[in-house]
């Protein structure tokens, strides 16, 4: 079996091949397109443009290219699945409403959906933070946040996840991309808006941090 | 430090290669020890990674998103309505401010009417002169009014001169004399800079000008913009023009160019409104945002008619989803 960090960003593209996957690029209004070609300007134009007459061709398109990444994220961060589902998705309709407002992605439409899903995890997690009432779990009860209930999950991954959730957002962001998503170091750097060597740095204290929180939830 | 960044960065990549941590730290001996918990904890924020939703998940959360993009399509087709009444409101508005100024404006309005360049109410006489142009509808009192206007811009002018004050100023006139970089426009020394735009080349003694600069403490105007007018723009009338040096008197060219004024008075109208830009907007609000009345519920028209034929295509596609 892969491993599921393997699994996506190999197989993930760039904006790129988004066209074809669904065979967008084979009908209708879209140009014709050899396979393996990357998604120039004018295609990714193209699809910003469908998206701002809301075409639902266009919108599934870029959904069907992006959600399982945004998902992964989303998930990696906040641990709950359907709260994680329900942010994905919130990503996409924001997408929509910024697309609609003319702010939307100038560059990487990637990087835009990447960047809007760590914003909603960073505000859900200060409401969260804010109101912590539901369910208080025996997690909770000692001061960590909650873990989902659903997996029955190994003391092990129970124990990083708390951990994880005591980092601070960037550590959690650099980890999520690197670790979560499988992104390379350039990759990380290019999301995170930052060059390659304060990438590095920023992942070495993450993991530093990391372990040293590991350490004390196992101490406890 | 870097180095410890950069050899942490290569140990990851060859774990993540399937590599063997001790194998790997085995390279690097003097770093084994401080490098070995973070590898370890690389490790564990892999075995965090969440596989891909089911499809489930992934069919879900697609018709949200497409069911919330056909709302957005229907919000839209609504609002083209709402844009057509904010146009009547607009309208509304305008109509109520030119209202409201005719009421009850005198009193502003008469205290603006000594101000000159500079003064905190001049635009407001500048304003209520446009207003009163674009009311004015016989073409001959247009006219007179015009010349009128430009009469009080060189008396306004003589008296900056008179307070030796700095303040923008522009008026029209023609040209009496050139010497070199000093001109003479309507009795009245004009000093052409190196900055100065001028319109035409082709500007000489006797064309009909506007200037636009600043009064300077030697009764001297520093032209920064000099427009050439064409045939028939309202000049000031001269004789009127109390300027000491009555230069003025002997430009036959200046009178002729009135004359000619009250024949043409269509273009004269068309110079004033370009260089009173307050006119223009306050006189083509009412006439454009009257059409676009007319215009907008064509367009709404037209728009709803485009925006229905999007959302039955997209009825089709969501359709789908449904299947």
């Amino acid at each position: 079996m892969i491993p599921p960090w393997q699994v996506s960003p190999q197989t993930c593209r760039s904006d790129s091949d988004i066209l074809h996957m669904i065979g967008y690029g084979s009908q209708d209004q879209f140009v014709k397109r050899g396979a393996g070609q990357t998604m120039s300007a004018y295609d990714e134009r193209r699809v910003l443009h469908g998206l701002q007459k809301l075409d639902s061709q266009a919108i599934g398109a870029i959904y069907d290219q992006y959600f399982s990444e945004v998902y992964r994220y989303v998930c990696y961060r906040i641990n709950d699945d359907t709260t994680a589902e329900d942010i994905a998705s919130d990503v996409f309709v924001r997408l929509l409403e910024a697309v609609h407002k003319k702010q939307g992605p100038q560059s990487s439409l990637k990087g835009w959906l990447i960047a809007t899903a760590s914003h909603a995890v960073n505000d859900h997690l200060r409401r969260q933070y804010r109101k912590p009432v539901e369910a208080l779990s025996e997690s909770m009860a000692d001061g960590k946040p909650s873990v989902h209930s659903e997996v029955d999950m190994r003391e092990q991954d129970r124990m990083v996840q708390n951990a994880y959730a005591q980092l601070t957002s960037e550590q959690q962001h650099v980890l999520a991309l690197r670790f979560g998503q499988g992104y390379s170091i350039e990759e990380t750097a290019a999301y995170l808006k930052k060059n390659i060597n304060a990438v590095k740095a920023l992942q070495f204290r993450a993991l530093a941090s990391l372990q040293r929180q590991i350490g004390e939830v196992s101490y406890e | 430090m870097n180095n410890l960044y950069e050899v942490l960065e290569i140990c990851l990549q060859d774990v993540e290669q399937g590599a063997d941590l001790e194998t790997v730290l085995f390279h690097y001996p003097n770093l084994a020890d401080e490098l070995r918990p973070i590898l370890e904890a690389s490790v564990n924020a892999r075995s965090m990674a969440v596989p891909a939703p089911s499809a489930e998940v992934v069919r879900r959360n697609r018709a949200k998103v497409l069911q919330h993009a056909a709302q957005m399509r229907e919000a839209r087709v609504k609002s083209s309505g709402r844009i057509w009444f904010a146009s009547l409101r607009r309208l509304a508005v305008t109509l109520a401010v030119v209202v409201t100024l005719f009421a009850s404006g005198t009193g502003l309005v008469r205290a603006a009417s000594t101000t000159l360049p500079g003064d905190n109410l001049y635009p407001v006489k500048r304003t209520w002169e446009d207003v009163l142009l674009a009311f004015t509808f016989n073409v001959q009192q247009r006219d007179a009014l015009e010349i009128e206007h430009e009469n009080e811009r060189l008396h306004e002018l003589q008296e900056l001169f008179a307070e030796g004050r700095s303040a923008k100023v522009d008026f029209a006139g023609s040209v009496t004399s050139q010497n070199g970089t000093e001109w003479m426009v309507a009795g009245v020394p004009v000093m052409i800079s190196v900055q100065t735009e001028i319109s035409d080349q082709g500007i000489g003694i006797g064309s009909a000008v506007r200037v636009k600069g600043q009064t300077q403490g030697n009764n001297v105007v520093l032209a920064e913009q000099v427009e050439l007018l064409p045939a028939g723009a309202a000049l000031p009338d001269e004789k009127e023009n109390d300027q000491p040096e009555l230069e003025a008197e002997n430009t036959p060219a200046a009178t002729p160019q009135i004359e000619d004024n009250s024949g043409k008075g269509s273009e004269g109208e068309t110079q004033q409104a370009e260089s009173q830009p307050t006119d223009v907007s306050s006189n083509d609000n009412i006439s454009s945002s009257n059409e676009s009345e007319d215009g907008s519920s064509h367009n709404s028209g037209i728009d709803s008619g485009g925006d229905h034929s999007g959302s039955d295509g997209s009825g089709g596609s969501s359709g789908e989803v449904e299947h």
